[in-house]
């Protein structure tokens, strides 16, 4: 299978030869042996920063992780689930799209978007493809907006463009709405959502914030104009506004 | 103690608490001494500059943001938080599992909000030992969670009411301890201290675990000197009433030294207080207890003695938290320790 020769790979390139050797003698167990040996990667292995190939930005023992996992049975990956330590629910979010059935385990991953704990919030929405590939539309508009809520930066979500839809930019120009009457303001790439969807109300918001004082929003507002004009021809010009901004502490 | 030798470190009661118990303070200091602490009260921080705090035992799930905050401002910038019991007993596995859980999860997240590394202790508590159908399963699950990352014991375990399902449960914990290579922190009772704590060391001896991997905690002026004596650290809790004061804990690190003592807040759902150890060392520091002594037990020896777990890395909280890698996503950082927005508690307006 692709996924398993991908983390072979990986764990080649970057795991020690006595960190192979543990790793070899855990994958020889099953069940709650297994998954106490999930427990215990990081006693054996180092969290060496991935920099290339389809685990970029993972670490060594994530990966590591999610090598265990994918030979681990549906009752004790429940079991991690139901007693995970900050990094093993980092760990278990980020190895969902790896694991041989993912969508049986699409209530972890939206419970993931309801966490509160920041890096597990991270894990499910930010260079992961579950979202992209699992959730309903429902779903997935209540992770693009809670990132938005968050002031956390949206172009890390994995399919953003693919799923926009009409429900989230109305939820959006909602959303600005309450933000401009308490004096506040959205993180201006956050408009990269609208072009496709455009009626009355949206365009009266892109008018708005055309208007505004921040340079950053009248950017936004000029791309949001050109791409209905000129659908796809943006592309990569959000670019410069792909940054958190967080606006509680600005 | 009479009243005129009261200053404001504690409650006037507090005092009266001693004539009560018949433990009188060991507060010998000058006049000179007693005007100092009048006029420090509440700046006490002047004195504690530079310095950083290792507390290795504090119930934060009990506290606000408020007392992290308070904290971080203080110089803290590490703890360990026992699991124990929540003032009420559980009633079933869950509550248990969900609350470790809880300590190695939310808890962690919160804390490194406030730029404060949390560890753990984990295990099952003295006083829900006396439950044992349900101790039986909460001694099933022990193991997965004693050997996550960042859980540096077993703890807090020991005697409350000195029952013989408490020593069952001590017992099969130490060996826990022991097959797992971790430091234990051991609860002392309240009632026949002294008796209890040494109890508590007899049977860790017993079960052939290393002294200087046990921290008895919560000791006074009766139990010290035999804890030194057997080789195990000895933990004090600045816990106003029931416990030590901050005076009394000056006169035992000038008598004994600072080897294997440390100090710690064992704040809680109780009347505690979280700064028990800034405010400790600045008392220190008043009453000329040299600058190493402070940092040994109010900093390094705790480290020591959890680091023997080989799950704590002075490296990772010294010089503030570390931006953890995994919380970078496509070279962008979306989420560092220590900034959570802050809150000007004095300012009335709040947006």
């Amino acid at each position: 299978m692709k996924t398993n020769i991908q983390i072979a790979e990986t764990i080649a390139a970057y795991a020690t030869e006595a960190e192979s050797n543990w790793i070899a003698k855990q994958k020889a167990l099953n069940g709650k042996a297994l998954a106490l040996a999930f427990v215990k990667v990081p006693r054996f292995i180092s969290k060496a920063l991935i920099e290339v190939g389809n685990f970029k930005d993972w670490t060594l023992d994530q990966v590591v992780r999610v090598d265990l996992l994918t030979q681990l049975d549906e009752a004790n990956v429940d079991l991690l689930y139901e007693t995970a330590e900050m990094q093993e629910a980092v760990a278990l979010t980020r190895s969902l799209p790896y694991l041989t059935n993912p969508e049986i385990f699409l209530l972890r991953a939206t419970d993931a978007v309801r966490s509160n704990i920041g890096p597990v919030f991270d894990a499910i929405a930010f260079g992961n493809t579950y979202p992209k590939d699992y959730f309903s539309k429902a779903a997935w508009n209540q992770l693009v907006l809670k990132c938005i809520f968050n002031d956390k930066a949206i172009h890390q979500i994995i399919g953003l463009d693919e799923r926009a839809n009409q429900d989230l930019a109305n939820t959006l120009s909602d959303f600005a709405h309450e933000r401009w009457s308490a004096g506040r303001r959205v993180p201006s790439q956050v408009w990269r959502l609208v072009p496709k969807f455009m009626n009355e109300s949206l365009h009266a918001d892109i008018e708005k914030l055309a208007q505004s004082e921040n340079p950053r929003d009248v950017q936004a507002a000029n791309l949001v104009k050109q791409e209905v004009q000129n659908p796809g021809s943006t592309q990569g010009l959000w670019h410069e506004l792909e940054k958190p901004e967080p606006i509680y502490t600005a | 103690m009479n009243s005129k030798n009261q200053n404001r470190f504690i409650p006037p009661n507090m005092c009266q608490e001693h004539k009560n118990i018949g433990n009188p303070s060991h507060f010998e200091g000058t006049e000179q001494e007693k005007t100092t602490a009048h006029a420090v009260d509440g700046t006490f921080a002047q004195y504690t500059q530079g310095m950083k705090f290792f507390d290795p035992h504090v119930h934060m799930t009990s506290r606000t943001t408020d007392d992290y905050q308070a904290l971080a401002d203080a110089g803290v910038v590490a703890l360990i938080e026992p699991a124990f019991w929540l003032g009420q007993p559980r009633t079933g596995l869950a509550s248990f599992k969900d609350y470790f859980a809880s300590l190695v999860g939310w808890e962690r997240f919160r804390s490194s909000q406030f730029g404060i590394k949390h560890y753990c202790t984990i295990g099952l508590n003295s006083r829900e030992a006396n439950h044992e159908a349900l101790a039986e399963q909460v001694m099933e699950i022990l193991p997965l969670f004693l050997q996550k990352e960042g859980v540096v014991g077993v703890g807090e375990i020991g005697f409350d009411d000195q029952t013989a399902a408490e020593e069952k449960y001590y017992r099969a914990q130490l060996e826990l301890a022991k097959e797992m290579n971790l430091p234990v922190q051991v609860h002392t009772p309240h009632r026949d201290k002294k008796k209890g704590t040494e109890r508590s060391m007899a049977i860790a001896l017993e079960h052939g675990i290393a002294p200087n991997m046990v921290i008895i905690d919560h000791n006074n002026e009766e139990t010290v000197k035999s804890v030194l004596d057997q080789g195990f650290y000895a933990a004090f809790t600045i816990y106003p009433f029931t416990k030590m004061g901050n005076e009394r804990m000056v006169e035992i690190v000038k008598q004994y030294g600072p080897e294997r003592i440390m100090v710690n807040s064992a704040a809680d759902w109780g009347i505690s207080d979280p700064l028990a150890i800034p405010k400790t060392a600045a008392l220190m520091k008043i009453k000329e207890v040299p600058d190493e002594h402070i940092r040994l037990v109010t900093y390094q020896n705790a480290l020591d003695a959890f680091a023997q777990s080989g799950q704590i890395q002075e490296s990772d909280f010294i010089n503030g938290l570390e931006i953890d890698q995994t919380q970078k996503f496509n070279g962008n950082t979306v989420l560092r320790g220590g900034q959570a927005p802050r809150v000007n508690k004095d300012s009335l307006i709040i947006r």
